[in-house]
């Protein structure tokens, strides 16, 4: 499996680039998880997205309702693609483990969801 | 996983089997893009289906039983025995060809063992090998051929590309229903652990937490939750529904993807307006919490297990009935199979609304009626107010479910509150509507993403009936009631019809709905602008 070198230690990605263990996650893992999937920076804006993913997930199992992500963070609609490209890539620097199939291609614009 | 080629490559097709080829003698071949991965053991294991092990269709070795062809085909001889049908449509196919160019994956993919005649005779060529006295001493002369491998992942190949939406048997001059043929191939390759990861995730979901997504109670109450939030903000009024409450007049069951997916949650937004407006005493639940049965992708014993926890939590709840919301194959379910299954209902009432006092006779034994048969009729006694006008900047579409149109015969109440919700409605062309309807080409457990190809391929016909009404009419809005189709005709609209949305029938009621005690309003259920509030009319 991949492993990712920071500059407080090294974690353990899957082979798609998701953490293998959630709690291996913090503010340096963030970082570097950002640098891996071209996130420049890792703004106070997209922390917040990031934050909310992990308390959404910890508290509820599995991903939010699309537009209820920009709603909680009080950032504008689409906030989640424009400073991500997509949510999954949020998701992927939340350190959370890959989401079903049917949330991803969902997610993915191929319908997904049954 | 395979690339999915462009639209414009995906309509090279080639219509024209090889001339001198038998079609038995061309060894299947598994494309990438045409199927989806095979099942994972613990989701197999988890609902107790057989042979359960992680496989995968591209490796040659599928880790098959010891002694699957006795498998196969002892179930074979108990299925003909127990479904007449099933012996019927083995035997009474003289193969004049009238389906061969009605299923849409034919249509869109050329492929010959996708006429529906074909994709039947793939199982009726060993039914009469072993079956039949002609079949045993002519073998190949009278059409017979042995199970083997080969023949097993062709099986597993093509009845997999098969959504079983029947409108090839709405040609048939004997009626032949090769979906049951389907469904039946579909039995003996579960019976080898051969399910697909698309349907078995969501069977072990359903079982194991009610839904195919496997949302949890508090995860569902979360999303119904934010839902409320967005009504307020669009109606200024707050909703209080209700979660698993006993004494309930009403349970509402619906897709699990209303609850989670755009835009089946504006759908899901709509109903419960709608049932605010009226103040019906109904209630959700987090355990019922699936509409939809992909048990019924597996086995019709899965699919009756999982069509019995709505009606345990019926009793659990001591409600009188039930309205389901907008979905497809959970009504060719609920039509054609729950009665003999798990029915009759008897410790519910026949429905009645509560607000015109019609008694929907049609389900006296299910106790189950379809949301819109209830809206229909409301409209129909003039209960709702309405203002269509707010859906002036849509010109709507609507695409008849498989199995709502052909499994229930479901076709006028839709359109009947598509027309009083709005005022720009235009059908598509007469053979791709009603009974004659094209499937989205995603039913039956297809809707995956490393099955694209075949998916849009199989969407095309759907998809040029509704550019045919884009450049027509304008139209810009596909409505349905059916989950998988909200989800899986959005792909295919980008694919082949960009610029055409989809949209759940009661999402437009909703818009439409004059609430009592609303605020002006000025955006739609998505947050966009009303027509004249900043909107395109």
């Amino acid at each position: 499996m991949p492993v990712l070198e920071y500059s407080g230690g090294k974690i353990v990605l899957d082979d798609e680039g998701y953490l293998e263990n959630p709690d291996d996650w913090n503010d340096k893992v963030a970082c570097a998880l950002a640098e891996k999937e071209g996130i420049e920076e890792l703004t106070k804006d997209r922390l917040e997205i990031i934050r909310f993913l992990r308390d959404h997930y910890r508290k509820y199992n599995f991903f939010p309702v699309l537009n209820s992500i920009c709603k909680n963070v009080h950032q504008p609609k689409g906030c989640t693609n424009e400073l991500f490209m997509d949510p999954l890539t949020a998701w992927k620097v939340a350190g959370l483990p890959k989401p079903n199939a049917q949330v991803v291609g969902y997610l993915k614009g191929e319908g997904g969801v049954v | 996983m395979a690339k999915l080629p462009k639209p414009e490559e995906l309509l090279q097709i080639n219509y024209n089997p090889p001339p001198t080829e038998d079609w038995m003698d061309r060894p299947v071949e598994l494309k990438q893009g045409n199927f989806c991965w095979g099942a994972k053991g613990k989701n197999l294991a988890a609902v107790e289906f057989p042979n359960a092990r992680d496989w995968t269709p591209v490796e040659a070795d599928w880790k098959l039983p010891k002694d699957w062809e006795g498998t196969v085909l002892e179930a074979m001889a108990d299925r003909l025995s127990k479904y007449r049908s099933f012996k019927v449509f083995m035997d009474i196919c003289v193969r004049c060809g009238a389906c061969a160019d009605k299923c849409h994956f034919f249509i869109g993919g050329g492929d010959p063992k996708n006429m529906p005649v074909l994709r039947a005779e793939l199982m009726r060529s060993v039914y009469r090998k072993y079956f039949t006295t002609a079949g045993k001493y002519l073998g190949k002369l009278a059409g017979a051929r042995e199970l083997d491998l080969n023949v097993l992942k062709e099986w597993w190949y093509y009845f997999y590309q098969c959504t079983e939406c029947r409108r090839c048997s709405v040609f048939c001059p004997y009626g032949i229903d090769t979906a049951e043929i389907t469904l039946m191939a579909r039995e003996f390759t579960n019976l080898l652990g051969l399910n697909t990861d698309w349907i078995s995730g969501p069977v072990a979901n359903c079982y194991m937490k009610g839904n195919h997504l496997g949302l949890e109670p508090h995860a569902i109450m979360n999303s119904i939750e934010g839902m409320i939030d967005d009504i307020e903000t669009i109606t200024g009024i707050r909703i209080n529904p209700s979660f698993n409450r006993k004494g309930a007049e009403i349970l509402f069951v619906t897709p699990s993807g209303d609850l989670f997916a755009d835009p089946g949650t504006f759908t899901a937004m709509g109903y419960m307006m709608l049932f605010h407006e009226l103040g019906i005493d109904y209630t959700w639940s987090t355990y019922a919490s699936e509409g939809g049965n992909f048990g019924f992708f597996t086995s019709n014993e899965m699919a009756k297990r999982l069509n019995a926890k709505i009606y345990a939590e019926a009793k659990r709840l001591g409600v009188k009935y039930i309205i389901g919301g907008e979905c497809g194959h959970m009504w060719r379910v609920l039509n054609q199979y729950m009665d003999t299954w798990n029915g009759p209902a008897d410790f519910m009432e026949v429905p009645k609304s509560p607000i015109t006092g019609t008694v929907f006779d049609n389900a006296a034994s299910t106790k189950m009626i379809h949301v819109t048969e209830f809206t229909a009729d409301l409209i129909k006694n003039n209960k709702i107010k309405l203002d269509p006008s707010r859906n002036d900047d849509l010109v709507i579409t609507y695409h008849d479910s498989c199995n709502t149109a052909r499994g229930m015969g479901l076709l006028e109440e839709p359109r009947y509150i598509i027309n009083s919700v709005c005022n720009k409605f235009h059908e598509m062309p007469d053979n791709t509507i009603r009974e004659r309807t094209f499937c989205c080409g995603s039913g039956t457990g297809l809707n995956a993403s490393e099955n694209m190809e075949i998916r849009m391929r199989g969407g095309y016909p759907r998809a040029n009936a509704v550019k045919f009404v884009r450049d027509k009419h304008g139209v810009n809005m596909l409505a349905n009631i059916c989950a998988i189709d909200r989800a899986t005709l959005s792909a295919s609209m980008d694919y082949w019809v960009p610029g055409v949305r989809v949209t759940g029938v009661h999402e437009l009621v909703a818009n439409a709905l004059i609430m009592t005690g609303e605020k002006e309003r000025e955006t739609n259920l998505r947050g966009e602008p009303l027509p004249g509030k900043g909107g395109n009319e």
